[in-house]
């Protein structure tokens, strides 16, 4: 294979964007979609062929050792599948749910440019061309969110920021760390933690986590889950935005940086993680929207893997990119499901839906397994991953007591996430039917595929989990670049072989899994009772419990919004400012522009016309220059 | 061959002029059509094989006429201009000149001016050159004062008339003392005598004379009085013309020429052109700031351009110089296209009062676009040519040291980009001024010299390396 095929997986979304967008009118739909369908199709292509291959290729491109350089090995080329695998579901899916609507060639085409920067981040080996790519997603997602929804504005302008303002922090994290390695080229950046190298390791991982939806940026999901159309919520923070955070985010830990159990930095993404995991799941419980409490979801999912590769064991690590594997198929499913229910019955408000157990059939089963594996149930495959990230905070626990408390928040974690789905279960499924449409079915087939599709993964790398681990994760761990890494994960031969797939070993997780499950269907039981035999009202002990329920009201209020915290304090910058300004703008105005008019006139009227006085002025300036050059 | 270049618009006159009075119709279009063919086939031979080709065949003109002609570098780049700009004022000469008498003595007089100004760019020696001077100057005092009707026209031309004869005393008086003192008129004789002894008395004085000479026929402040009287009062074809290249031949060019090959750039002269330079572009700059009349806002423009032209000059390094010639060629190219844009203007509304126009961008779409693109070049806004040259100026004069110069040139590319800017809001953008609504765009005549201009600009800006190597920085030799 030539190396330039490595371009394609870029060039080929990308070029068809154009195509798309030459023909932007909502007339030319199927011509649209028919490009877009090619697409994907030839990308799925590459992506097979580019699979386990081990190739480089490099272009010039803006001098100063900023290389068009991209690099595909075992870790990125499955990432690279992934991806592929991805953009080929989410996109039948969108192409039904959205044909009915405006703005879906507009959309087709954010999502081929999304799909080619995604490749693109994924395939570069040069941090500045990764950077590149990575800040080029922000166009995409402005343009995501504002698709069909005018009104969607004030969210896509505050995902644009807060996404921005992490990806500027990941800006001086990569130039703090192409000084410090004195080269542009990814596969050749191992560094050691000295001070400077940690903070640049600090604002990457704000970067890579911020990109996956982690807290403290997360604060635009819930809001854009609203506003934009529900297939780009699968599409980017579901799928894409998770793999390609948790892929940078492994290459930072793993690689470019070797982080080690024992680095205070391993404790911070730890924190990070766990906190992750229990404000956002806390917030997920109380939500009356199934797309609103989907995202909460997704930003609590996205702990659980910063908290695995935080762990800096092997099997944390491989638990956390499993984790990330998984987490994009269920969470996919289960906003596919979110999909056909908005565009069967019309409407996501819980209290508008019930009793479409009978009428969606297909999406309630689809619903029930991804909801059993982002719970942790076993055999599928969310319990898998989730026992291995278990395993590497207990393994971190056992050298240092205090690390404990990770594995309760990550246990904490599973038990709310677990009452949460039943709850949205329970109220969208099992309840008595309280929507308005009468003739509710499962939709048609492009949508059912996808969902049905991606379901049978979750059972299948539950079930099989040797397969996705052992061809796709433990090689990661392996041989991240290339180039040997992981060392400070203390991997050999003999611990890779020992194997993470298969039943976890570890029985006491087990067992606690187990005890976490059986608690939250109490806790359910105990809610539903409680609220009157309704699965609504099934949380609300917790929403209204002692102490919980002030902070639940002030996260009603924004209050805990990083953003609008943000936007207060810019609020007393912004004056300050504005006063700076009227001033400069005197000078600029006034000043400059009062004496720029007086010399123009002066010397416009000086022009009079006479021609001997122009010749009076040759005269004289002859003079001056036979006086200068004598 | 490259006698060619002066002898076949001569031929092509002689056939023009003869069938004149019953042959009027075939002259406007016969002379039409051929002379643009002959500028097309000018700035063909320039493109394609600049050297080579002329210095094929014997040159029995030489044996004849006892004067010889030479081409290099610079002689390339000004003979590219003059073929464009003919081009282009030839087209809009048809667009604008409805009377058919009064196109044809133009086209008649276009030639005149071609002739002469190739072969002021071919001479080798400074009486010749002088001749061919005066000839390019008489067809425009003729062309300015076209419409005989009009009696500014008369009286922008009486002006030129009038400092042109202040020009010629001093480039004569001048030459003379070269005759005297050296013994001989041609430029290779002349140099080296005057690059040995270029403290001497008479060389000096020579020197400045000439100089003087130059600047008036340039328009250099405060030699200027007569240019923006003349471009505004001259029919738009003829200030196409006018502020394109005959200014610049009959003036840049003789100084480039001369300030290079013959006299040689002393510290003195070094001095007094860069003054005059920064001079002019702040002048010009100034009084166009607040000019309502769109032509004569564009003759203090060319004024504050020429500043740029001569202050790289007057600098001396050979990037300094190649800039200065790169600007020529940029400025040829922008500015005959404002002129176009500006006849297009003037024919559909009949004036150039900026202060009684508005919203012409709704009506008139293409002559908007391309006035942005050359008002932008003029500028110096990337990528656009004109960045390119006075990036060019910019660097060399800061490169050699002379900072102060290279800060105000940038400053005045500030106060340029404001009046234009200004124009280009007055005239085209805002809200369409009632009684408007009948304007039209302008018609395909001016359309391709708008269009070709346009993309020149763009593309020299573009290709930029291109140009580069192939013109530009050949000129640079001219000081080396």
């Amino acid at each position: 294979m030539e190396n330039s095929i490595l371009l394609l997986p870029i060039l080929i979304p990308l070029v068809v964007a154009g195509m798309v967008l030459v023909f932007l009118n909502d007339k030319f739909k199927l011509l649209n979609v028919i490009m877009f369908l090619t697409a994907i199709a030839a990308n799925t292509a590459v992506a097979v062929l580019l699979f386990s291959a081990e190739m480089d290729y490099t272009l010039p491109w803006a001098g100063f050792g900023m290389d068009f350089a991209l690099k595909v090995f075992k870790f990125n080329s499955f990432i690279l599948l992934a991806i592929t695998f991805f953009a080929v579901a989410v996109g039948l899916y969108s192409i039904s749910f959205m044909w009915k609507k405006t703005g879906i060639s507009q959309y087709l085409m954010y999502f081929l440019v999304t799909l080619g920067f995604v490749n693109g981040a994924v395939l570069a080996d040069n941090l500045i061309l990764l950077l590149f790519f990575w800040e080029g997603l922000l166009l995409p997602l402005f343009g995501f969110i504002v698709v069909g929804n005018k009104a969607a504005f004030k969210t896509a302008i505050k995902a644009f920021i807060i996404v921005g303002i992490s990806d500027l922090c990941m800006m001086v994290g990569i130039g703090m760390t192409g000084f410090l390695a004195d080269t542009l080229t990814l596969s050749e950046i191992h560094l050691p933690l000295s001070t400077m190298g940690s903070i640049a390791f600090v604002l990457l991982i704000i970067g890579a986590t911020a990109k996956a939806g982690s807290m403290p940026f997360h604060s635009w999901i819930p809001d854009a889950a609203v506003d934009a159309p529900l297939p780009f919520m699968a599409l980017l923070p579901a799928s894409m935005e998770k793999l390609l955070g948790i892929y940078f985010l492994a290459r930072i830990a793993l690689d470019l940086y070797q982080l080690t159990p024992d680095s205070w930095l391993s404790t911070l993404l730890m924190i990070l993680g766990g906190v992750t995991i229990l404000l956002a799941v806390m917030m997920a419980l109380v939500q009356k929207d199934y797309k609103k409490l989907l995202s909460y979801h997704a930003i609590s999912q996205v702990g659980y893997m910063v908290l695995g590769i935080g762990t800096c064991v092997p099997a944390g690590i491989i638990g956390g990119v499993f984790h990330m594997l998984n987490h994009a198929m269920y969470k996919c499913a289960l906003f596919f499901t979110a999909g056909a229910v908005e565009k069967q019955a019309g409407t996501t408000d819980l209290q508008k839906l019930g009793g479409l157990l009978r009428s969606m059939p297909i999406t309630f089963g689809v619903f029930v397994i991804a909801a059993a594996s982002i719970s942790g149930v076993p055999p599928f495959n969310g319990f898998f991953s989730k026992e291995l990230v278990y395993d590497g905070t207990f393994i971190r626990g056992q050298s240092n007591p205090v690390f404990f408390v990770f594995y309760a928040m990550a246990l904490l974690g599973s038990f709310f996430t677990a009452a949460s789905f039943l709850k949205l279960g329970h109220a969208v499924y099992i309840d008595s039917a309280r929507v308005e449409r009468k003739d509710i079915k499962d939709p048609d087939w492009w949508m059912l595929t996808p969902m049905v599709a991606i379901a049978c993964i979750c059972i299948l790398f539950g079930v099989y989990n040797e397969l996705p681990i052992k061809n796709f994760i433990e090689p990661v761990l392996m041989n991240v670049s290339g180039g040997g890494a992981g060392a400070s994960a203390e991997v050999t031969e003999d611990t890779v072989h020992h194997g993470f797939s298969g039943w976890p070993s570890n029985w006491f997780l087990v067992l606690m899994t187990g005890i976490v499950i059986f608690g939250a269907i109490i806790n359910h039981v105990f809610g539903v009772k409680k609220g009157g035999g309704s699965g609504l009202n099934a949380a609300e002990h917790i929403h209204y419990a002692p102490g919980l329920v002030q902070a639940y009201n002030a996260a009603e209020k924004r209050l805990f919004d990083p953003y609008d915290i943000g936007l207060s304090l810019t609020n007393v910058f912004a004056r300050i400012l504005y006063w700076f300004d009227r001033f400069i703008d005197w000078i600029y105005d006034k000043l400059a522009g009062e004496i720029a008019d007086a010399v123009s006139l002066r010397l416009r009227l000086a022009h009079n016309g006479d021609y001997s006085l122009y010749i009076i002025w040759a005269i004289v300036g002859t003079v001056i220059v036979v006086l200068m050059i004598m | 061959m490259l006698s060619l270049l002066v002898l076949i618009p001569f031929v092509w006159l002689i056939l023009l002029v003869l069938p004149a009075g019953n042959g009027v119709a075939f002259v406007r279009r016969v002379g039409f059509v051929g002379t643009v063919i002959l500028s097309i086939i000018q700035m063909a031979l320039v493109l394609i094989d600049p050297f080579t080709r002329w210095s094929l065949a014997p040159d029995f003109v030489t044996g004849m006429f006892k004067f010889a002609l030479h081409a290099d570098s610079l002689s390339t780049v000004v003979l590219l201009s003059i073929g464009l700009v003919v081009f282009t004022a030839l087209f809009v000469g048809r667009y604008t000149l409805k009377n058919a008498v009064r196109f044809d003595q133009f086209v008649l007089l276009t030639v005149v001016v071609l002739m002469g100004m190739n072969a002021t760019v071919l001479v080798t020696d400074m009486f010749s050159l002088y001749v061919f001077i005066e000839l390019t100057a008489v067809a425009s005092f003729m062309l300015i004062a076209l419409n005989t009707d009009d009696k500014f026209g008369i009286e922008g031309s009486f002006k030129y008339l009038i400092l042109s004869t202040v020009a010629t005393v001093l480039m004569l008086s001048s030459i003379a003392l070269m005759f005297l003192t050296t013994g001989d008129v041609k430029f290779d004789v002349v140099s080296v005598i005057a690059k040995h002894n270029d403290t001497a008395f008479y060389i000096k004085l020579a020197t400045a004379l000439f100089l003087c000479g130059t600047f008036i026929k340039a328009g250099v402040v405060p030699f200027h009085g007569w240019v923006p009287d003349a471009y505004s009062a001259a029919p738009s074809a003829v200030s196409v013309l006018l502020g394109g290249i005959v200014t610049k031949v009959a003036g840049v060019y003789v100084m480039i020429r001369l300030m290079t090959t013959v006299f040689g750039l002393t510290i003195f002269t070094h001095n007094v052109i860069m003054l005059f330079g920064t001079v002019s572009i702040l002048v010009g700059a100034f009084a166009a700031l607040g000019q309502n009349d769109m032509k004569r806002m564009l003759a203090y423009s060319s004024i504050s351009q020429i500043g740029y032209i001569i202050l790289g000059l007057g600098c001396g390094t050979p990037l300094a110089v190649a800039g200065a010639v790169f600007h020529f060629f940029n400025h040829a190219v922008f500015k005959s296209l404002l002129f176009v844009n500006s006849a297009a203007v003037e024919h559909e509304l009949g004036n150039f009062d900026m202060s009684k126009m508005g919203g012409l961008s709704q009506k008139m779409p293409v002559t908007s676009f391309t006035n942005i693109v050359a008002l932008l070049s003029t500028a110096g806004v990337p990528p656009l040519s004109g960045f390119w040259s006075k990036v060019i100026i910019i660097i060399a004069l800061w490169l050699s040291g002379q900072k102060v110069y290279a800060g105000i040139a940038v400053i005045a590319s500030v106060v340029t980009l404001a009046y234009f800017l200004l124009m280009q809001r007055k005239t085209f953008y805002g809200q369409l001024v009632p009684g408007m609504e009948n304007v039209k765009e302008a018609g395909m005549d001016i359309l391709i010299p708008e269009v070709v201009l346009t993309v020149i600009i763009i593309v020299t800006g573009i290709l930029l390396p291109f140009v580069l190597n192939n013109f530009v920085l050949l000129t640079a030799n001219l000081v080396r």
